[in-house]
């Protein structure tokens, strides 16, 4: 793990307003995150962990406060800079797949490479390879109406990491699944951590997050309640 | 997302929308099969014109008249069109030939027909011309001394004869009748039996010292004079003919301002028609008294006005520089090349007229076009919201509907003109069937020319590239976190 922050958010803030009131999704948030760390953010319906990704991500626009990536500041960014960010850096797991419904599994993986100047035929290649690795192959030509919540949310990852992403957000990735698929993506996170992807997982489930990540982030009201390392019997540190 | 992935991503999700595709591409079919049909009519029409005026030799073809529009024009307001004035305007360079208008009225007799007509002098080189030198059988003549006649199918058809060919080599008889002041001077003193002695007996000498009865007698005597001479001069005519064998036949057409006349005669040949008086034509009589030349038959024969004259000139020399040239000579000039520039103008506006109808028709296609791609956008927001996670830049969303909306144009374009095609084959062929009935010669109405489907697929493009942009727009204002959290 690398001292320098990845990512650098300082006192973000994002108000939304609703007729006449103002909803403060994320009131003040500052936390650093650093390359190769798996951070938990944890927190109830509402408390704005899903903001914060989407902040993170470079998705969202923050109302106020500073965000910086490698240093830069993503205020300084236009949008085309942002969108090639997103394009490069980071990849995305949605808790409920976000697949697109008529593009087979193969296809789906392959949009992720179609913005970061990939020839088609390297991006058949990497995808039917990413898609193989996480046990996909007779899946290739399925949509995702034929495929089970396990099969989907793994597309899904497959689509996240195909590109080589520096940082991997995963919004509620298991929430939708079973305990066995559950256990079988966390797992699949975990592996590509201990490869160096730095990831965010935003989960409900401290329990989870504690296992998994190396740090746990909990929110309550739009503000940062909390920041802990994670100390887990046999690892370095504990 | 380079153009190739946009077309392949663009039609992959047209097909899986095929009816509704389908159907707004229906509704561009339709306005493009309008527009180009209409446009094909307006094609059609200019390039039988102008396919008309190449195979005459029209835009090189140069008419000249007298200025005052006289034929006997007066020397002091305005230059004569005589054979002086065709050698002035032979020299001008570019200018290939020259040939003067010359037509006179005869009698034509062909077998056992004889009919009225109207025959023209014309030099032979005058057959170097496109619009002399196409015939419908023989040849031309072999000398301006030739007695030879071309005469017209159509008065072919008078005689009865209903193949060209078969009237080469035939004997046609041409005849003219003239008046001569000599007749009319005869009749003065002798007419219908009655001397001028024999009205100066019944003349009472001694009543002529009566002023009364002295006025009445000169009045009806000089009113009788001028009887007799008028009656001999139109009544005794001469007949000068000549037997011509018939070496071509061509159609009869008309060529706009370019007079042809069923008979033609070669130039020198046609001379002893004009050689013993007057024809018997009124206006040739009336010009013949204006001119003051009723009474000298030489100075009418040497000086000969024209009424017109045609020029023919070198398609490389610009026609304007020939016609400034003439018309500084005194002349007025009428060229083809000038009318159909003018023609071409008029077509332009016609076209632009045509092409404003197939627009409206267009334009209403265009709002099926935009209802749906705002249908579409409002179904794949989801979509839209994944790209834009996965890093779709606002230009990348907005190029996919862009090209989707021009794919839907391209595929209602083609298809429509096909359509349009079709419609202009059939309407076409309906229009060639009314004209052989009714004996008008058969020519396409309509034509297809490449820049025809050029601007159709531009314009049918164009139009629905145009209608995509707004939802293109809306499309790439797509908030994907809102469009994210819809799911």
């Amino acid at each position: 793990m690398s001292d320098e922050p990845y990512l650098d958010a300082l006192d973000l803030c994002r108000h939304y307003r609703r007729g006449p009131h103002v909803v403060r999704a994320l009131d003040g948030v500052s936390l650093a995150i650093r390359r190769g760390e798996y951070i938990g953010v944890v927190g109830s319906s509402g408390s704005g962990k899903t903001t914060l990704l989407n902040l993170l991500a470079g998705l969202d626009t923050p109302t106020s406060g500073a965000l910086k990536f490698s240093g830069r500041s993503f205020t300084s960014m236009s949008r085309r800079e942002l969108a090639s960010y997103r394009a490069h850096n980071v990849g995305m797991i949605f808790q409920s797949f976000n697949l697109i419904s008529h593009y087979s599994a193969l296809q789906n993986v392959e949009t992720a490479l179609l913005f970061n100047n990939t020839s088609p035929e390297k991006r058949r290649r990497l995808s039917t390879a990413m898609l193989e690795q996480l046990g996909l192959a007779d899946r290739l030509a399925h949509r995702p109406a034929d495929l089970s919540g396990g099969e989907q949310q793994r597309v899904a990852v497959a689509r996240a990491i195909v590109k080589n992403p520096e940082i991997l957000f995963a919004d509620e990735p298991t929430g939708n699944l079973d305990y066995e698929n559950a256990l079988q993506i966390s797992s699949l996170m975990t592996g590509l951590n201990r490869n160096g992807l730095t990831i965010v997982l935003v989960t409900h489930n401290l329990e989870l997050a504690q296992q998994q990540s190396h740090r746990t982030i909990r929110m309550q009201y739009g503000h940062l309640v909390a920041d802990e390392a994670v100390h887990r019997p046999g690892e370095p540190g504990t | 997302m380079n153009f190739r992935d946009l077309v392949v991503i663009s039609t992959g999700n047209l097909r899986r929308m095929k009816l509704r595709t389908l159907l707004t591409s229906a509704g561009v079919l339709i306005a493009i099969a309008a527009f180009v049909s209409m446009l094909s009519f307006g094609a059609g029409s200019q390039q039988n014109i102008e396919q008309q005026f190449n195979k005459l030799g029209l835009f090189t073809t140069m008419h000249v008249y007298p200025k005052d529009g006289s034929k006997n024009s007066d020397s002091s307001s305005s230059p004569r069109l005589d054979k002086e004035a065709i050698e002035r305007i032979s020299s001008i360079p570019g200018v290939n030939l020259v040939y003067p208008y010359d037509a006179f009225s005869v009698n034509v007799s062909l077998g056992d027909t004889i009919v009225q007509s109207k025959a023209q002098a014309l030099s032979s080189v005058a057959f170097q011309t496109k619009i002399f030198s196409t015939l419908l059988a023989g040849s031309s003549f072999t000398s301006d001394t030739s007695r030879e006649a071309i005469i017209s199918d159509e008065l072919l058809k008078k005689a009865h004869i209903d193949t060209p060919k078969t009237a080469i080599g035939k004997s046609v008889v041409i005849s003219v009748k003239v008046s001569t002041i000599d007749s009319g001077l005869t009749h003065i003193f002798v007419d219908k039996g009655e001397s001028l002695f024999d009205r100066a007996k019944r003349i009472d000498i001694d009543s002529l010292f009566k002023k009364a009865y002295r006025s009445r007698i000169l009045r009806s005597e000089a009113n009788e004079v001028a009887r007799r001479f008028v009656n001999g001069f139109m009544n005794a005519q001469e007949v000068i003919s000549d037997t011509l064998t018939i070496c071509g036949v061509r159609e009869s057409r008309r060529m706009g301002r370019t007079r042809i006349e069923p008979v033609i005669i070669p130039f020198e040949t046609a001379q002893r028609f004009k050689t013993g008086g007057l024809g018997g034509s009124p206006m040739e009589i009336m010009a013949a008294i204006t001119s003051g030349t009723l009474f000298s038959e030489q100075d009418r024969l040497e000086g000969q006005n024209f009424s017109q004259v045609t020029l023919d000139f070198d398609p490389k020399v610009p026609y304007t520089r020939i016609k400034d040239t003439v018309e500084g000579m005194g002349y007025r000039t009428f060229s083809f090349a000038a009318e159909f520039e003018e023609v071409q103008k008029v077509f332009l506006y016609f076209d632009m007229a045509l092409g404003l109808i197939g627009l409206i028709a267009l334009s209403t296609a265009s709002l099926g076009i935009v209802n749906t791609m705002v249908m579409s956008i409002n179904e794949r927001r989801r979509e839209i919201g994944i790209l834009k996670s996965l890093g779709a830049y606002e230009t990348d969303i907005r190029a996919l509907f862009l090209v989707e909306s021009g794919a839907i144009g391209f595929l209602g374009t083609t298809a429509g003109i096909a359509f349009g095609w079709i419609i202009t084959r059939v309407a076409s062929a309906i229009a060639k069937h009314f004209m052989e009935k009714e004996g008008i010669p058969a020519v396409d109405l309509f034509a297809m020319p490449l820049w025809l489907i050029g601007i159709a697929v531009t314009v049918g493009v164009g139009v629905s590239v145009v209608a995509g942009l707004y939802p293109a727009a809306r499309a790439a204002r797509v908030d994907p976190v809102a469009a994210l959290r819809n799911e």
